[in-house]
């Protein structure tokens, strides 16, 4: 049960079927958008690394508002083109303005709306 | 909103700025940045370090170590809107070729702070308000000092006024008849267009303006903008000829020397950067899709430079890169263009070279480059380079491609045993 809710193992559906307490328990970053990235899910541990109140980020357009860093052909680019991803991929993000290492997984599916990036510390 | 903690709003505040801001050491160690700089550090870093400026910056603008290096002030602006030209080719032209402003200010002895912001559009309207400013400026300036003169389709001149001989010399009954571009000798051996392509350019667009070396009567030479306008009667499809207008340039004065000189060079190798490198393939693009004028491109990487970093420091290797662009400028043509393109990669543009000839010029810099002898206090130190030659036919027109088929038979030459340059495919194109 736990393999299944690890960092790669998790399923898009199954992040989607989660309720917010239950995503507050994974112990990495869930950030939750939809088709026009407005932020529809954001977890306590992303909220913890970003310093970043969930109330404050959820509505706003993330690739703006909040991860501008990730906005270029290496990630939000890939929303656009690619319906479907399952991609981990090494990065660099400024979270409180420290460049830190992480890995971010990329989740869109052609049947779900709603699009996930995990990031992992 | 009384619940949000003030640093939080801060961090809020910084997430969102759309322009980015970093801090670093005087090493380029980036201690604080925020998201909006990581967008645009993290593509150019590639494979490097994105957590250090200059190794981020290394590919794309290598002169911003040395500008930083050679800022004298303890404290103050070191550069001011420096733009780092993102992309050489045209890319896939769905949008504005990259360009990024980049403002470093000296906090104190090891302190930096840089701001980076992507001013693309900027440029793009500059460089269309600047073709109209020459149009406009040339239409306007000195409306006397044109020499006036019509031709027929085949180049023959049919009338000219006062000021044409004024300007060249020629009595305009002597050369009525005669082939324009044998009366001006314009000089075409560096790749200026020959009066007959500019016509072929004037029957298509309406009009042309080019500037370039002619020849006066008395053999003296000029710097000389010519516009071709064509004409024609009613519904004449064809033109029945051209308008011809001569204007005597005097070449620009020492301080426009001096500013283009800032703008089009490297700062540390005195080469072409790489801002210019890109404007002169674009503009040789354009003549290879009109007149198929060849052009070839070298690109030459020079072999374990990292080393003579590492051993004998970044100063010397900065002689070793000011002294390879030395002697291989000094080699080129007269329109060929030496282009410093990254940290230790050069590139050679040669409009009307074709490939034989650009491999013959590629062993020539190699020679050289193997040659140079650099004095350190460790003993002489040597080098050699690996060479990569393309050609716009090979590529098909394609700017990115003709880079790429470069870089990949440079490296081809790297894996090959380095200092040579990649000969095979010679004749499969």
């Amino acid at each position: 049960m736990q393999e299944e809710l690890g960092f790669e193992a998790v399923s898009l559906h199954s992040l989607d079927e989660m309720g917010d307490v239950e995503r507050d328990t994974l112990p990495f970053g869930v950030v939750g958008f939809a088709a026009d990235t407005a932020v529809q899910v954001y977890n306590a541990t992303e909220a913890r690394m970003s310093g970043l109140d969930r109330t404050s980020v959820i509505g706003v357009p993330f690739f703006e508002a909040v991860a501008q860093c990730m906005n270029n052909f290496m990630v939000a680019q890939r929303f656009e083109d690619e319906p479907e991803i399952d991609a981990v991929v090494p990065y660099i993000l400024t979270l409180r303005m420290r460049p830190t290492k992480v890995r971010l997984r990329l989740l869109a599916s052609a049947d779900t709306v709603r699009r996930y990036i995990l990031i992992e510390r | 909103m009384t619940e949000r903690s003030s640093e939080e709003q801060l961090l809020e505040f910084l997430y969102a700025c759309p322009v980015g801001l970093l801090e670093c050491d005087a090493a380029g160690e980036i201690g604080m940045m925020n998201p909006h700089a990581m967008q645009h550090l993290l593509p150019l870093a590639g494979p490097r370090n994105a957590g250090n400026l200059f190794s981020a910056l290394e590919q794309h603008a290598p002169e911003l170590r040395s500008i930083i290096a050679a800022f004298g002030s303890a404290t103050g602006r070191v550069c001011d809107g420096h733009r780092i030209f993102v992309e050489l080719g045209a890319g896939r032209r769905t949008a504005a070729p990259k360009v990024i402003a980049c403002t470093v200010v000296k906090l104190g002895p090891d302190r930096l702070m840089a701001t980076l912001t992507d001013i693309s559009q900027q440029v793009v309207q500059e460089q269309r308000l600047r073709q109209a400013d020459t149009w406009f400026g040339s239409l306007l300036d000195g409306i006397n000092d044109y020499a006036a003169l019509t031709i027929l389709p085949n180049g023959r001149i049919v009338a000219g006024d006062a000021c044409f001989t004024r300007q060249t010399g020629y009595d305009v009954a002597d050369v009525v008849g005669r082939d324009l571009s044998d009366v001006l000798k314009t000089d075409a051996s560096g790749g200026d267009l020959r009066l007959d392509e500019q016509l072929f350019l004037a029957e298509r667009d309406g009009w042309h303006l080019q500037e370039g070396w002619q020849q006066r009567a008395d053999g003296e030479r000029y710097w000389c903008q010519r516009l071709v306008v064509a004409r024609s009667d009613c519904n004449e499809s064809c033109p029945t000829g051209f308008s011809v207008v001569l204007r005597d340039v005097p070449r620009r004065a020492a301080a426009a020397e001096d500013l283009r000189r800032l703008l089009t060079r490297d700062h540390l190798t005195g080469a072409a950067n790489r801002r210019h490198f890109s404007q002169v393939l674009e503009r040789e693009q354009t003549q290879w899709r009109d007149l198929r004028h060849s052009l070839s491109l070298i690109v030459l990487d020079l072999d374990h430079f990292k080393v003579i970093n590492d051993t004998h420091g970044h100063p010397v290797g900065d002689i070793v890169l000011r002294r390879v662009a030395d002697v291989c400028a000094a080699l080129l043509p007269p329109r060929g263009i030496f282009a410093r393109l990254g940290g230790e990669e050069f590139g050679a543009l040669l409009p009307r070279y074709d490939r034989e000839q650009a491999i013959g010029l590629a062993e020539d810099l190699r020679t050289a480059v193997a040659a140079i002898k650099v004095e350190t206090q460790g003993g002489i130190l040597s080098l050699t380079a690996s060479f990569g030659c393309a050609t716009l036919d090979e590529a098909e027109g394609s700017i990115d491609v003709l880079i790429a088929l470069a870089d990949e038979r440079l490296y081809a030459a790297k894996h090959a045993g380095r200092n040579q340059v990649f000969h095979s495919e010679a004749y499969a194109a």
